[in-house]
């Protein structure tokens, strides 16, 4: 079998069953396990403060901010950019045309601020993620506990953002036979692979990257929902 | 210590292994410790003792990494697969390895403040307490510790007062807050009463001005009470070794007592974690969410008190400028934060606060069981004994805070705190006298 076959064809179905299973096993051993009573206080009262106190760590990373200025600066720019990137990648699976109507803007208008975001976007998250890595090598209480895990999954990471940015900044890339082959995708239809070698690395790695989430500290996902409110059991 | 004085076979290094890899199963809180830290440092940034001395194994995630590394080598393909490339923190369980695991996991004091910065709030003193809970399992507790804990289960208290010494010793100060207060102020024991107050008897022995402010206290504030000649120590060391068994078996006497006397409350004095174990970690978790009576602290019941009025208190009897120690189970772990605030307002002249205060305070450096520890157990050459380093390394950031105040009293409600800082201050020279609030609530009340 060809290597876009592989990639594109095989693949995203592992990729999706590896996944969804990787996580409903881990959540489910968590949810099975035992509850330990282990309050800290004080306590957020009543679900209108808990939620408040879960926004406060999710969208501005509380912890790191009151607690490590030089992680928060890294790894807030790289999280809420990765947002941002994230939602910016269902304008490549697919298209918005009754969206854009509703707004009234021109498609020719659309296509250029989504070049200059995701291009900023994708810098931002090469930058980031590199001083993340670099201040992991610099920072002795840092470099101390990391190991072999921690410094594969940033580089990981890493190499999605920039076979990505290879192909957001390389030579001129249509998307469309890319929407064409994610909305056949989406249905379980097949379609013809992109053949870019850029594309095909960049959606390899980023399959590697969904694939190794549900066994690696990217659980920290679902599992801080879990972590934070132990805390709160009275 | 080391390998040789402590025989350990290869069955019990199997025990550890397996009570590691167990974790699989649960508790909840284990598994995603195991499974979601991020290795980020702001637990190390945030930790008294790694601030004080930034050595790898001061630094809470590399101490958790002791279990966590052998969990993660027991689990997944991935993992092991990883743990072959490139080697992992405590990949690999020698005899040597359990030498670290005493020392490391006897220099964390459990006060977690790791756990208010932590993103994912991570509370390494659970990871901490599991280490000496498998330690324990294999004999290896700190000898003053496990000492304690048998003396405890012989004689009902932990140290071990016998009944008619107690009696004696409860005489003796009454005969004191006679003299002291001109009033007769009962010490009641075994009586039927409202309230069954109980504190630590490290803190009866070493600190009687507390008790003595305490019986006061339930004078002025007309409060139905008495003692339990059979649970006066809610003190209980089974929380600081891991071991379970004595924790219940100890929080059972104070069970007990409170089910003979028939009383509605159950008070603990100044001590944290006498407090902890009795409100959140027993108390209803052990004997049932009915219990017929309620479990509280004389520091709430004091301010409740002092709100309603009628308490005439003169606080130019305590004219030295006060600052105000939150030990670590009051504040982080029970949310007592503002009450001692309201009782010490209402007692003394010069309130200062420390920086930071209340639940992110700085830990005295005797917490989880260090401050009565003093032996060399654990060290290698060239180490000092478990006492050096809470004066040198785990004290630090408190007496920092103690002497930025210029406070001369620190007002500290819990026995090791109290014994921390007091072996702290003298050891660095410092003029400044360590004691409780109700010391100063027996000062400056006006009977």
């Amino acid at each position: 079998m060809s290597v876009d076959k592989l990639v594109g064809g095989l693949l995203p179905y592992l990729t999706c069953i590896v996944f969804i299973l990787g996580i409903a096993y881990r959540v489910s051993r968590w949810n099975r396990a035992s509850v330990t009573r282990m309050p800290l206080f004080p306590i957020p009262s009543g679900r209108a403060q808990k939620w408040s106190q879960i926004a406060k760590e999710v969208l501005i990373f509380k912890g790191p901010l009151d607690g490590d200025k030089s992680l928060w600066i890294g790894t807030w720019i790289f999280h809420a950019t990765l947002a941002l990137v994230l939602v910016g990648h269902l304008g490549i699976v697919t298209d918005f045309p009754r969206l854009w109507n509703a707004l009234a803007h021109k498609k020719g208008e659309i296509d250029a601020v989504a070049a200059i975001a995701s291009g900023c976007a994708g810098v931002i998250l090469m930058a980031t993620g590199l001083y993340l890595l670099f201040r992991r090598l610099a920072v002795l209480r840092v470099r101390e506990i990391s190991s072999f895990e921690d410094y594969a999954s940033i580089a990981l990471v890493l190499a999605v953002v920039l076979t990505g940015d290879i192909m957001r900044f390389g030579s001129q890339f249509d998307l469309n036979p890319v929407r064409e082959y994610f909305k056949a995708l989406f249905y379980l239809r097949s379609a013809p692979v992109p053949s870019d070698p850029w594309f095909l690395l960049h959606f390899f790695l980023a399959q590697l990257l969904i694939m190794y989430i549900p066994f690696s500290k990217f659980l920290h996902i679902p599992g801080i929902f879990y972590s934070k409110s132990l805390l709160w059991q009275k | 210590m080391n390998g040789q004085e402590y025989p350990i076979d290869q069955a019990e290094m199997n025990k550890v292994v397996e009570a590691v890899r167990a974790i699989k199963d649960g508790p909840r809180v284990l598994q995603l410790y195991m499974d979601i830290c991020a290795k980020c440092g702001t637990c190390a940034k945030q930790c008294h003792v790694s601030c004080s001395e930034p050595l790898r194994r001061n630094n809470p995630a590399s101490r958790s990494d002791h279990i966590r590394g052998l969990y993660k080598m027991n689990h997944s393909v991935l993992q092991k697969l990883a743990a072959l490339l490139c080697g992992s923190i405590g990949a690999s369980l020698k005899k040597e390895t359990l030498d670290e695991w005493f020392r490391d996991f006897y220099e964390c004091s459990g006060c977690r403040r790791c756990a208010k910065f932590c993103p994912f709030g991570i509370d390494n003193s659970v990871i901490t307490r599991k280490g000496r809970t498998i330690l324990h399992s294999l004999g290896l507790t700190p000898a003053k510790i496990r000492a304690t804990q048998k003396t405890s289960d012989q004689f009902g208290n932990n140290e071990g007062i016998p009944l008619q010494v107690f009696m004696d010793n409860m005489c003796f100060l009454e005969d004191e807050l006679l003299e002291e207060h001109g009033v007769r102020i009962r010490i009641p024991v075994d009586e039927r009463a409202d309230v069954l107050f109980a504190t630590a008897s490290a803190e009866i022995l070493a600190h009687a001005e507390t008790l003595m402010g305490c019986a006061t206290f339930f004078h002025v504030a007309g409060i139905s009470w008495t003692m339990s000649s059979e649970a006066f120590d809610a003190a209980n060391f089974g929380f600081f070794s891991g071991d379970d068994a004595h924790m219940k078996r100890k929080n059972k006497l104070l069970h007990d007592a409170c089910m003979k006397l028939k009383v509605k409350k159950l008070v603990i004095g100044e001590c944290g974690h006498a407090y902890r174990v009795a409100k959140h970690i027993g108390g209803t978790n052990y004997w049932g969410k009915e219990i017929p009576y309620e479990i509280t602290s004389i520091l709430i019941l004091a301010a409740e008190v002092l709100r309603k009025g009628g308490l005439k208190l003169d606080p130019s009897r305590n004219p030295m400028p006060v600052t105000y120690h939150d030990p670590c189970n009051f504040a982080r772990s029970a949310g007592i934060i503002e009450e001692p605030r309201e009782i010490l307002r209402a007692c003394v002249e010069d309130f200062r606060e420390m920086t930071p205060n209340r639940d992110l305070n700085w830990c005295c450096g005797g917490g989880g069981g260090l401050g009565p520890l003093d032996s060399c157990e654990g060290v290698r050459e060239g180490e000092s004994s478990f006492y050096e380093y809470r004066m040198q390394v785990t004290g630090k950031k408190k007496l920092e805070q103690i002497i930025s105040t210029g406070a001369r009293y620190v007002a500290a409600p819990c026995g090791n705190c109290k014994r921390q800082i007091t072996q702290l201050v003298n050891y660095h020279k410092h003029d400044v006298e360590v004691g409780g609030l109700f010391d100063l609530f027996d000062k400056a009340i006006i009977l």
